[in-house]
């Protein structure tokens, strides 16, 4: 059964200086592999009642993702490098110059065996994630935005099964792949989460920052930010789409109805009945909207811009690595209303 | 303040007026460089100085909106407010720049890089004037703006092209500037829809026999009445004239089809690079000052993504513009100027952006009067303050009046008041000067 997204509350909240845009979290633990703008990667057990934070060095740029692989964790940076750490004695296993320019996303798959990783040299590259060997080099998205700027390729995701992994980049354009043979599958277009502005400020701004797929991998979820009048700042209202890829069918357009600013992170229920997304602007948001019919079932603010987030297995705790802080949230629903003193007597008693 | 032309008693009465010796001289036509007397005369060193400083022009990249110094001239990488992007080396040993700008990396040797700006005034309004102008703003007088300046300093009375010409296309913070209490002889000519000047054209219904007949005809019919009256508004009207049928010669300036596919694919297909590539046509034809602003860089959110598109295409298309004017042999007459009215806050929000800040930024100056590969000034570790050589937008103004030869001293006159190009007291940054 699935937690109440209502019942979401903000648990702990652990302060740095630093801002955190990646996530990776041990299975069955509150600990959490973080990467860093200062470059560095930190481990943290968000369940521990005085948590401390242990610095992973070996990166030279921001840390923008992470994900766990086995018994590996693995992070990657704008230096264009990708690391793999023995999750448990901590020590870097591997360095891969995977990358001519940034690292933007990493994700495994859910068994550990796949790896991939996505940059600003519009490459997707799918690794053995155990043995860090190259299988499959995916070139699918432009390099240069129509209006002749560098474009970015930001988000990655597997199927639970492995057998896909979509990508998505700074215009809009979406592919899903075969993991197996590197071949394009499908191709999706989200032209609203790419704003070009031809005339007040002539650059651009958005573009598709998180993917997810279902639990049977028949829905894609993505999600980015909606067509923004000032580019000087994230003030459009978070957007998220939902297609049935395989059919080229969009079944769910949500385009925001509170809170601003980029969708950076999404995933569905365990039970596959809502989806949850967590970004924000200045300010952070989490929101759920249920896979029924696309409604809004909570949404709040968070403490902070939330770049990164993962649901524990239960789906009753979820961890947030954002601006400036970690937070674990917990499912809590409200505790029975218990009166302070006992029920006057019944007069007709 | 003594301005060049003081006779032998300091008074300016005696001096040759400038104007009217270009006037003259160019009234010669192709014969002027042949003119041996003309050569002569050439002896005389104030004459030769001012010569040379005919020949001189800018194009000025107005940044607007205010360029991050962290993703350009000033990076700060490994520090907390340093940002993504790597420092690289330049072709001059010592000084690294934002990875953004790996093609005028390799040109070093043409830029002075000022890194210690602190102007004080992080309001888009009042920066851009402060910038424009040089001086902060005084109560019941209105500066020319830098291109004003430089039009009435450079420019020729005689100039079949136009002497001041701003292009500013975005609509964001669009501000046209002017020539304040200099008067409208040097406003500019702003390009706000594309790159070419509206309504100069010639009308089809008139052949160029026709257009030129016409001209001819009014020239002898005003010629005739001048000669019965003394007036300066006669003089003045047929200047204007003659500027407007200038103007209407010089339409294939703004022309980019005359310019090879060569050279306009080097530049690339952006209209920013467009636009450089008409002021390069407009300074190579004489006219001495040329904004272009590329608007718009106020990255409050995303900072690093809209640095990573516009510096991208500032260096592609800046470094393209110092190697056309080196091969054109223009690079030493022609000052390029990168400057904005602010720079970013080192300090990174949580959009990801940077807000306004003017306490410690960078500018860059390349080409004509600047000794190339010289950084001045320093910010401290994390670029909060300016911890060596603190400038303000008057010592920058001042720098690039002594860059073109011009006294940053002398005074303009308004009514019996001396207006000094820049306040008393204030030094051109000599480090950065060639």
């Amino acid at each position: 059964m699935n937690a109440d997204p209502t019942a979401l509350k903000a648990v702990k909240q652990i302060d740095h200086a630093g801002i955190f845009f990646g996530l990776a979290r041990v299975p069955g633990t509150g600990r959490v592999f973080v990467g860093c703008s200062d470059s560095k990667v930190y481990t943290v057990d968000m369940a521990a009642e005085k948590p401390e934070w242990t610095e992973l060095a070996g990166h030279e740029s921001y840390v923008t993702s992470a994900a766990l692989a086995g018994s590996f964790a693995v992070t990657g940076a704008y230096d264009g490098k990708l690391i793999w750490w023995n999750s448990e004695t901590l020590q870097p296993v591997r360095k891969v110059d995977a990358h001519a320019k940034w690292i933007r996303g990493v994700a495994a798959s859910r068994d550990g065996r796949f790896l991939a990783s996505v940059s600003d040299d519009m490459l997707c590259k799918i690794w053995n994630a155990q043995t860090g060997d190259l299988i499959h080099t995916l070139a699918g998205h432009q390099p240069v935005t129509p209006h002749h700027y560098p474009s970015m390729l930001f988000a990655c995701s597997f199927s639970p099964d492995a057998k896909f992994l979509a990508t998505a980049d700074k215009v809009g354009h979406v592919v899903v792949w075969d993991v197996a043979t590197g071949q394009q599958l499908a191709a999706i277009e989200t032209p609203l989460m790419y704003t070009w502005d031809p005339k007040q400020r002539r650059h651009s701004i958005g573009g598709v920052r998180s993917l997810a797929f279902s639990a049977d991998a028949r829905l894609l979820a993505i999600g980015g930010t909606g067509q923004i009048n000032n580019v000087d700042h994230l003030e459009a209202l978070a957007r998220i789409e939902v297609f049935d890829w395989q059919a080229g069918k969009r079944t769910i357009e949500h385009a925001g109805d509170k809170h601003k600013g980029l969708v950076e992170r999404l995933e569905f229920s365990p039970a596959g009945d809502w989806l949850v997304s967590a970004g924000g602007d200045h300010e952070g948001f989490v929101k759920f909207l249920s896979l029924a019919d696309g409604k809004v079932l909570h949404q709040e603010k968070a403490p902070m811009h939330i770049h990164d987030f993962e649901l524990n297995e239960a789906g009753d705790a979820l961890y947030a690595a954002g601006h400036g802080k970690l937070v674990r949230f917990e499912f809590k629903p409200p505790a029975p209303f218990v009166p302070e003193s006992p029920a006057l007597p019944d007069e007709n008693a | 303040m003594a301005s060049n032309f003081r006779g032998c008693c300091g008074s300016p009465d005696h001096g040759l007026n400038r104007r009217a010796f270009l006037g003259a001289a160019a009234a010669t036509g192709g014969a002027f460089a042949a003119n041996m007397t003309i050569l002569n005369v050439l002896k005389n060193p104030l004459l030769a100085d001012e010569i040379k400083r005919q020949e001189k022009r800018v194009i000025l990249l107005w940044l607007a909106g205010g360029a991050s110094q962290l993703e350009t001239w000033d990076p700060k990488p490994g520090r907390p407010t340093g940002g993504p992007f790597r420092a690289i080396d330049t072709n001059v040993p010592g000084i690294r720049i934002s990875e953004l700008m790996p093609r005028l990396a390799q040109r070093q040797q043409h830029t002075a890089i000022i890194r210690s700006l602190n102007t004080k005034n992080a309001d888009h309004g009042g920066g851009t004037e402060l910038m424009e102008t040089g001086r902060p703003r005084e109560a019941g007088l209105t500066y020319p703006d830098l291109g004003a300046i430089l039009a009435r300093e450079l420019g020729r009375a005689d100039s079949p092209v136009p002497d001041y010409v701003s292009m500013y296309t975005s609509t964001e913070g669009r501000h046209k500037g002017g020539p304040g209490f200099l008067g409208a002889r040097y406003a500019p000519m702003f390009l706000d829809k594309g790159l070419a000047p509206e309504n100069i054209q010639r009308l089809d219904s008139i052949s160029d026999l026709d257009h030129q007949q016409r001209g001819e005809l009014r020239d002898l019919l005003s010629a005739r009445f001048a000669r019965a009256r003394e007036s300066n508004a006669i003089g003045s009207q047929n200047s204007a004239y003659g500027r407007v049928r200038g103007l209407m010669a010089s339409e294939k300036l703004f022309d980019l089809s005359q310019e090879p596919d060569s050279v306009r694919a080097k530049y690339g297909p952006t209209q920013f690079a467009e636009q450089v590539i008409v002021a390069r046509r407009l300074i190579e034809a004489g006219t001495p000052f040329v904004k272009v602003a590329r608007a718009w860089w106020d990255s409050h959110g995303q900072n690093f993504e809209t640095h990573l598109e516009l510096v991208t295409e500032l260096d592609h298309v800046m470094s393209t513009l110092l190697d056309d004017l080196a091969e054109r042999g223009l690079l030493e007459k022609t000052l390029v100027i990168t400057l904005g009215e602010f720079g970013r806050t080192p300090q990174i929000n949580p959009s990801l952006g940077r807000d306004h800040f003017a306490s410690a930024w960078s500018a860059s100056l390349s080409g004509c009067g600047v000794k190339g590969g010289t950084v001045f000034g320093k910010t401290d570790d994390d670029g909060i303050k300016v911890a060596e050589g603190e400038v303000g937008a008057e010592a920058l103004f001042a720098t690039i009046f002594t860059a073109l030869g011009i006294d940053h001293q002398k005074n303009y006159r308004l009514g019996s008041r001396p207006i000094p190009l820049t306040n008393p007291g204030t030094q051109p940054i000599h480090e950065v000067l060639a």
